[in-house]
């Protein structure tokens, strides 16, 4: 008795009717009173709307499959079981893929090999709850940053060269925006990039002591002014900061602010900018006095009391990300499938009215 | 002043005789200010085709990718919907009663917001899915403005019968051919949100994402996915389809224009942050 009432009620056109407005309701309200991030978490990325649209495709399930059944196939009918299919077939991969899926943000610098299958060599994850690391074996290598990048005359501007995977199982290729890299299944996308310096600290006699490369932020001024230094990104908005250096897990001796400077007329040629701030005993920088400050060309020892700095060489570091979404092809071969339903339909609704 | 304006501003003026023809034949009740109507646009839709071929030429790159672009794009598509199915059927004199005002100052808008041509195109632009998109995009409009135009006739027809009327078709075989327009649109509005779906896929590994921009394609997609289930399902007919298809109408034009250009998102001038 209670199941018939709950088929009654999944099955009504009134049901469907409703959910669609409501849904239509929400999608206003999350572009007009909420928006984007905001919207996400109150509306869009909630279990209630989410509810809202798998209540939807059950609807439509019972609704339209018990109601055609034993009809006769017309053209009309086909169209119609194909649209409404595609819904259903939309749910399955999306519930598919939020089992296995993998969602990571890894970045490199040129040269550099990270272990693909560690979670510490991400700086981002989010997974599903059936997925497994071994998917990612093997290392991920940023071979080298292009800039200017060309394909058949057209600029693509930054092309990631990259390799992923075992020795014995190892793809090799270059990424750009529309051009993703794919191995065993896992797609790498190009996100953003940036410069990265190659700092050595040397005592007075040159020797060299520490070195790191440190990435620096891009700060977008205007056309054609961008400032690249150390520092944060917080909420998207980029902040020029110091940076530990040495950095952990070695003891910080202080306070590093670098800004690069490129030149318009060597590739990583131009200067570089020192700020060196001492270290209190939490380790915090003490920024009312700098230690030294100054600006040396890159590959030139800048002077720093005790110590030398020398930016020895500019190379580029890339983020890029990385998913594994196994759901997707049936997500987007259902939304074919339902284009195609639509169309069906109404040609055969038009060969109808013609009879 | 440029080959490209004289055509541009050209189109512009012919479509507002148009315009006026449309206005004043109707309040006049007069039935030849309807032909000079139909071919002031055709007149118009001449030059309106030149400007856009000069400007694509000039710049090499596709002619839809800024927003005075985009909306020249989507009136010309608009009118040429119009002028098919004008000199295909004869049928509805009056319809561009309402489809070439709205042309008309979508493309004076355009005019407004004319920039030099450019001529590269952003990478992440660089996919044909992008001309699947637009084509979508801008059918789906044109078939939901001339819908919405059938609507008015049929409300016209309904409220004041007689005269010019009279000439019109049936209630009935106004009804059905304003549904027929919503169902194209509808379909060309689907082509526009899966291409939009694959071309994020591509650059970005994900098909949907809730950004304002497909949100506002959701909503048109649902506002006439509602229509088509009220009519097949809730048999609603007539007056009551004829204002929906009406007030939708300035719903797609607020979600095609208004909303994508005047906020962050990467539709805003179709820039990605990279």
């Amino acid at each position: 008795m209670i199941l018939q009432k709950l088929y009654k009620f999944l099955s009504s056109y009134k049901l469907a009717m409703a959910l669609l407005v409501i849904i239509l309701a929400c999608c206003v309200v999350g572009v007009t009173v909420w928006r984007e991030a905001e919207a996400g978490r109150i509306i869009f990325g909630t279990l209630w709307f989410n509810g809202l649209l798998v209540l939807l495709v059950v609807n439509v399930a019972c609704c339209f499959f018990p109601r055609m059944w034993g009809r006769r196939m017309t053209l009309v009918s086909f169209g119609m079981i194909l649209f409404h299919l595609s819904f259903v077939a939309i749910l399955g991969g999306i519930i598919y893929n939020s089992l296995f899926y993998f969602r990571g943000i890894i970045r490199l610098t040129e040269g550099e090999v990270i272990p693909s299958s560690e979670m510490q060599s991400y700086d981002a994850i989010d997974k599903g709850r059936f997925f497994s690391f071994s998917r990612l074996n093997g290392e991920t290598t940023l071979i080298k940053m292009h800039t200017g990048y060309k394909v058949k005359g057209e600029d693509k501007r930054a092309a990631y060269e990259v390799a992923v995977g075992e020795a014995n199982n190892r793809t090799h290729g270059i990424l750009y925006i529309t051009n993703k890299l794919t191995h065993r299944g896992v797609d790498y996308f190009n996100d953003k990039e940036g410069y990265s310096l190659l700092v050595i600290l040397s005592d007075k006699q040159g020797q060299e002591l520490h070195g790191a490369h440190i990435p620096l932020q891009s700060l977008v001024l205007g056309k054609d002014h961008v400032e690249y230094s150390t520092g944060y990104k917080d909420n998207g908005v980029v902040k020029k900061d110091v940076v530990p250096f040495p950095g952990l897990p070695e003891r910080p001796l202080f306070a590093l602010k670098t800004e690069y400077l490129p030149s318009k007329l060597k590739e990583r040629g131009g200067e570089v900018m020192f700020q060196l701030l001492s270290l209190d005993e939490n380790g915090s920088p003490v920024r009312d006095r700098p230690l030294a400050e100054g600006k040396a060309g890159v590959g030139e020892a800048f002077a720093a009391g005790e110590y030398l700095l020398t930016a020895k060489e500019v190379r580029y570091w890339v983020g890029m990300m990385v998913r594994y979404e196994p759901g997707q092809p049936i997500v987007l071969a259902s939304l074919w499938a339902g284009l195609a339903g639509m169309i069906i339909t109404f040609i055969g609704r038009m060969r109808q009215s013609r009879k | 002043m440029k080959t490209e304006y004289i055509f541009f501003w050209t189109a512009v003026a012919l479509y507002g005789v148009s315009t006026f023809s449309y206005i004043f034949g109707l309040i006049a009740r007069y039935e030849k200010l309807f032909t000079v109507g139909l071919y002031s646009a055709l007149g118009g839709f001449l030059p309106h085709t030149l400007a856009i071929a000069v400007r694509w030429k000039t710049g090499g790159i596709e002619p839809f990718i800024t927003i005075s672009e985009s909306i020249t794009f989507g009136a010309f598509v608009a009118v040429l919907i119009f002028l098919v199915f004008q000199f295909s059927t004869k049928k509805v004199k009056p319809l561009g009663v309402l489809i070439m005002p709205v042309t008309f100052v979508l493309l004076g808008w355009a005019g407004t917001l004319m920039k030099d041509v450019a001529t590269q195109i952003a990478p992440a632009l660089q996919s044909w899915w992008l001309w699947v998109h637009i084509i979508g995009a801008t059918s789906g409009f044109g078939s939901v403005l001339a819908a919405a135009g059938l609507g008015l006739m049929y409300l016209l027809k309904e409220k004041k019968p007689g005269g010019i009327y009279d000439k019109l078709p049936e209630l009935q075989d106004l009804d059905n051919l304003s549904y027929r327009f919503i169902a194209g649109g509808f379909i060309m509005y689907g082509l526009m949100i899966i291409s939009g779906a694959y071309w994020s896929n591509t650059v970005k590994g994900n098909y949907w994402n809730w950004d304002p921009v497909e949100v506002w394609s959701l909503i048109s997609w649902l506002i006439y996915g509602i229509y088509l289930h009220l009519r097949i399902t809730f048999a609603w007919r007539g007056s009551k389809l004829a204002w929906y298809a009406l007030i939708a109408l300035v719903v797609m034009i607020v979600s095609y224009w208004g909303v994508p250009f005047s906020m962050e998102t990467f539709h805003s001038g179709f820039r990605i942050e990279h």
